[in-house]
């Protein structure tokens, strides 16, 4: 929002003793974040009035007129001008040779062979208005000669605050408003608004509300015989300043007063108003809007009608034929507050926010609208002196906001400012915000004025805002909490989260990605799945939550096969399963196909080893028939410890992994990383070593259709007291190399020893139908 | 004879020289010292000889002996003690490593310092619903961040949080006051992706309740915690914000690192860069956390890890932290 300085300084007394361009980074800290401040109005000098004496074509033109101007020296002077509406008796503004515009020096210099001295200029040259029509038009009875900016307040300050932080301020939508909150800032006078009170000597008029709980009060007056709709050129450029274009007396006026009090009003012409009724659209009707497009209302939008029909959508955007036109002499003033929640989902619902709506759906203060119409009524009457009041001030008003009272103990307020402040103090900050304030020995009641009871001051810690910013928050001084020394509660998720990347990243040289919590539905259509989860609503695409964290990573997987022929990724993330979160740890190993036994072995590792190493626990692998189409049907393995499942690992499916890259394998491990993390660490205690030494003894056994798995159980059951520990040493084609370790804790092996376990063991594996090279 | 003797052992002494390893050295002593050896011969000759001859030569074939194996076993031990591998020392491999999420680096980095400091660091789910991510943080059914632009509805009735406030409820409800914790975790917009707008990114929210808290608190914590991550001394100032779930609030301005705080193109010639969003915690939402708001009071903050590991790393593009690329991601080290 843009604020000028010069508007504010009118509402405050004594206000030259402000410093305007540096009181900004002050109202930062104590009100609302400032964007910008800029100075305007000084891009030029030497620009006085003047009065056309003479005036006679370019004989070398076919637009250029020669004049002779009044600039209130002895002699006339001659310019040239190509400016359409020039004419004797005009009196505009007038750049004097040596004068500047926009930096550039003004000087005597012949247009098409005619000399001109000087140059009158139109709104947009001298960066008063965006009108480059023709030049200014400035009142008779200015006199020549006299610099313009003794007449027109061009001068000034222009500040752009952040809408984001007036949020919750609906006060601060208009400048007496900002005003309001300098002077608290300042410890400056506020002066009241000048306004025409309205004797209500007349009829009211004919003013409905249907819905009181979206239409809070309805103010309408009606003003008969405006005769001039000209705007005055200090409203002009006010509203060229602050970013608004100016179109005629009645409709600027009423974003005058918006800009001034934040409250939003209609002029419409009142030939057409015969009656006004405020409530709810029909589901589906059309209205056309003053922008000219056609819109669908819902029964949800209030709506202003006039003789039963649609006449505004209320707080948002008025239509065609409410509309202002250029025999307008009598105008309907509408004044109104609605329901702020119930504009915005309207202005939402037809993707139309207008500067009413914008401040309708901040809370607007009901006790502003009657104070505005009075106010207009003021401004009016200035340009129009003949001007009739036509009606009563009409007040609809159903149920009226009553006074809000809130006490203020001392001992919170202390509290949370850390420190004791004097009651004078409190008393005279809340004063100057507007609130009415009464002081007890332990306590501070406050009554809060209506412009701030409708959102944003309801409770105690509301008023603690307020005393806090004011009284100063760079005055606070940061101070350490002191607390009891206790140990703090113990949750050890994203500990162990932390662990287990950090081990993935340093032990395994894995990459770490995070992804997204939805699929890529284009992956899934290119892999032909069909996955059903919950989805996300309104939107086409990416929509799915992922079910499987591994399956969610092959778009990332997809994009690093074309940078890598191998790589191994992870990420700690969330999956929606069964309308449940569970996090999961996946970790996907791609390779080339050839590779796939060792990769295949590696994912088995790393399970083994990060169970291990965190939980001291050793897991083991069972087959799992898989349900998952997109993995391998024969290598699904389920992560078991104490007949629980921990997760499982898998293969892409061929045809796949093929979609992704040519001769390539996909691992995936997925860990259910909820129950890993409640997995108790396995309790170890040190164990003496033998003093006796061990004897190492490997067996090569030959496996023919037959899988490791089940040699494994085979040598699981054979038992001898002498076993340390049994490890498959390693793998030639089908020759399956077993490590036993013998000892015994009490005293050294005899051969006989060793004698009798090598036939106890040949003559086992035989039995088995195994094939031992001896 | 005398001169043989030196001759042999001057042999002995020429063939060692030739030589430096253990293997050859073994095959020297063998031939010169060894049971077919010239000296062996020499010896086994003795008892051939006259008493005369046994007196005179005796005594110095053995010494001769003795001083040719003292120079052979020598050279043995010389050779054994030398290392026998030879290699090309100057080779060097490509570095093998893994690496870390730079949202996880600097995550693991706050809460460190956060941890140091007491809070214990608690985890909430990211589907959430709507009591715990807009009504008991007293984020009123009209509020503007509650509409489907912002906020990513599921079928299910449920939503994805849209920050890690929720936690706060969570870890009321889950250990009471007086409470130090603080939640990072991934949130959620729903919002269009370009170089600075993602719709899933990390935050963390830090909460202490306890009795007496107050503004000058929150401000103490606040300037520690960034004074920590930015490993120097910066200033904080408060100003006036608005979140529903605290009141007051504040939106915490750091002194600008790149200029500072002198005015720069950062941090927008103001001197200073919005940081944290933070602010006494709202009666209403102690309340809904079962926890009486005349007996205790608290604070509340919440700071953009994203946007933290973005700076901390100058990463100009947002978009290449979900985009797992391999490329990108590697170069970050585990810290």
């Amino acid at each position: 929002m843009l604020i000028s300085c010069n508007k504010l300084k009118s509402y405050i007394k004594n206000s030259s003793d402000i410093d305007w361009l540096n009181i900004w980074n002050t109202f930062t800290i104590r009100t609302a974040e400032v964007e910008e401040v800029r100075e305007v109005g000084n891009t030029f000098d030497s620009v006085v009035v003047a009065e056309i004496l003479t005036c006679t074509e370019h004989p070398d033109s076919d637009h250029m007129h020669i004049l002779t101007v009044d600039a209130g020296d002895a002699e006339p002077i001659q310019v040239v001008c190509g400016a359409p509406n020039v004419r004797v008796g005009l009196k505009t503004a007038y750049v004097k040779v040596g004068g500047h515009i926009d930096g550039m020096e003004i000087k005597s210099r012949p247009l098409r062979g005619i000399l001109s001295n000087g140059m009158c200029c139109s709104g947009r040259e001298i960066g008063i208005s965006d009108n480059h029509d023709g030049i200014l038009d400035l009142p008779k009875e200015w006199v020549n000669g006299t610099n313009i900016k003794e007449y027109l307040s061009i001068d000034d300050i222009i500040v752009e605050i952040d809408n984001k932080s007036l949020t919750n301020r609906p006060d601060l939508w208009g400048h007496y408003g900002i005003a309001r909150e300098i002077c608290a800032i300042t410890s400056h006078e506020l002066l009241p608004l000048e306004v025409e009170e309205i004797t209500n000597d007349k009829k009211d008029l004919d003013i409905v509300i249907n819905n009181p709980e979206l239409c809070y009060r309805y103010c309408g007056l009606k003003l008969d015989n405006i005769l001039n709709n000209k705007t005055p050129l200090d409203m002009q450029i006010f509203l060229y300043y602050v970013g608004m274009r100016s179109i005629s007396l009645l409709v600027d006026i009423t974003n005058y007063l918006m800009l001034e009090l934040g409250q939003p009003m209609h002029a419409f012409d009142s030939r057409v108003v015969e009656n006004i009724e405020v409530g709810n659209a029909n589901e589906g009707d059309k209205y056309t809007t003053l922008d000219g497009t056609m819109r669908t209302l819902t029964k949800d939008m209030l709506m202003i009608k006039n003789g039963n029909k649609y006449f505004c959508i209320a707080g948002v955007m008025g239509g065609l034929d409410s509309e202002i036109l250029s025999d307008t002499t009598s105008a309907f003033i509408e004044s109104a507050t609605f329901n702020a929640g119930s504009v915005r989902r309207t202005a939402v619902k037809l993707g139309l926010r207008t500067e009413a709506s914008s401040r309708y759906e901040k809370s607007l203060d009901p006790n502003m609208t009657d104070l505005a119409i009075k106010r207009l009524v003021y401004l009016l009457r200035k340009e129009n002196p003949d001007m009739v009041i036509a009606s009563n001030l009409t007040d609809i008003y159903p149920n009226p906001v009553s006074e809000e009272k809130i006490i203020l103990d001392k001992k919170t307020l202390n509290i949370y400012m850390g420190r004791d402040l004097e009651d004078s103090q409190v008393k005279n900050i809340l004063e100057t915000l507007g609130f009415k304030v009464s002081i007890t020995d332990d306590s501070i009641e406050v009554i809060v004025p209506s412009y701030r009871a409708t959102k944003d001051i309801k409770i105690k810690q509301d008023l603690i805002e307020e005393i806090a910013r004011i009284y100063g928050l760079e005055n606070f001084t940061p101070r350490p909490l002191k607390l009891d020394l206790i140990p703090t509660i113990h949750e050890n998720i994203f500990d162990q989260e932390y662990g287990v990347k950090n081990m993935l990243a340093t032990k395994y040289d894995m990459h770490e990605v995070n992804s997204y919590l939805w699929y890529d539905t284009n992956l899934l259509k290119e892999f032909n799945l069909e996955i059903n989860n919950v989805q996300l609503i309104g939107k086409e695409t990416n929509n799915i939550l992922r079910d499987d964290m591994s399956l969610s990573l092959m778009n990332i997987v997809n994009e690093n096969f074309k940078n890598y022929n191998n790589f191994e990724i992870f990420e700690i993330g969330t999956i929606i399963k069964n309308n449940e979160n569970k996090r999961v740890l996946s970790i996907i190993l791609a390779n080339e196909e050839k590779q796939l036994e060792n990769v295949y072995n590696k994912a088995k590792d790393v399970v083994k080893y990060l169970f291990k190493i965190v939980k001291n626990k050793n897991i083991c692998f069972v087959n799992n028939v898989n349900e998952k189409k997109y993995y391998d049907e024969a290598l699904g393995k389920n992560i078991m410890l104490d007949n629980s499942k921990y997760g499982e690992i898998n293969v892409l499916n061929k045809s796949l992994t093929n979609k992704l890259s040519k001769k390539k394998c996909v691992v995936t491990i997925d860990i259910d990383f909820d129950t890993f993390v409640k997995l108790e660490k396995e309790s170890k205690l040190a164990k003496e070593t033998s003093k006796y030494p061990t004897v190492t003894l490997d067996y090569t056994i030959i496996l023919k259709e037959r899988k490791y798995s089940d040699l494994k159980t085979c040598l699981d059951e054979f038992k001898s007291k002498l076993i340390k520990s049994c490890e498959l040493l390693g793998v030639y084609e089908n020759k399956y190399t077993i490590r036993y370790i013998l000892g015994n804790d009490n005293r050294t092996l005899e051969q006989k020893d060793l004698q009798t376990f090598k036939e106890r063991f040949i003559s086992y594996i035989k039995e088995n139908n195994f094939e031992i090279i001896e | 004879m005398e001169e043989k003797l030196i001759n042999l052992k001057s042999n002995l002494e020429s063939a060692l020289k030739s030589v430096s390893k253990e293997a050859d050295v073994l095959n020297i002593k063998s031939e010169y010292v060894g049971k077919k050896s010239e000296i062996q011969e020499l010896l086994s000759g003795l008892k051939n000889m006259s008493i005369d001859e046994k007196k005179k030569y005796g005594s110095l074939i053995n010494s001769t002996k003795k001083e040719m194996e003292e120079l052979v076993n020598q050279k043995l031990e010389d050779a054994q003690n030398k290392s026998n591998v030879s290699f090309d020392d100057s080779t060097e491999y490509a570095l093998n490593k893994g690496s870390l999420h730079p949202v996880t680096i600097v995550a693991k980095e706050v809460t460190d310092i956060l941890k140091r400091m007491g809070f214990t660091v608690v985890s909430g789910p990211e589907m959430e619903s709507e009591y715990y991510n807009f009504e008991a943080l007293n984020v009123p059914k009209d509020h503007p961040a509650r509409d489907m632009q912002d906020t990513y509805y599921l079928n299910n009735g449920m939503l994805l949080r849209t920050q890690t406030s929720d936690n706060q409820i969570h870890a009321m409800e889950n250990y009471g006051a007086p409470l130090r914790i603080c939640a990072p975790g991934r949130t959620f917009r729903n919002e269009d992706l370009d170089a600075n707008h993602e719709n899933t990114f990390f935050q963390i929210e830090g909460m202490v309740i306890d009795k007496g808290v107050s503004i000058e608190n929150l401000l103490y914590v606040m300037q520690q915690v960034l004074s920590e991550v930015f490993k120097s001394n910066v200033k904080v100032r408060l100003r006036p914000g608005f979140f529903p779930f605290t009141e007051p609030s504040y939106e915490m301005d750091m002194s600008c690192l790149i200029c500072g705080g002198k005015g720069c193109p950062t941090c927008k010639n103001s001197g200073y860069i919005e940081m944290v969003g933070s602010g006494m915690i709202h009666p209403n939402v102690l309340k809904a956390g079962g926890i009486d708001s005349e007996e205790y009071t608290g604070f509340a903050f919440g700071i953009g890890l994203t946007r933290l590991a973005m700076m901390k790393y100058k990463i100009n593009d947002i978009r290449v932290l979900n985009s797992g690329d391999i490329r990108y991601l590697e170069q970050f080290e585990i810290d």
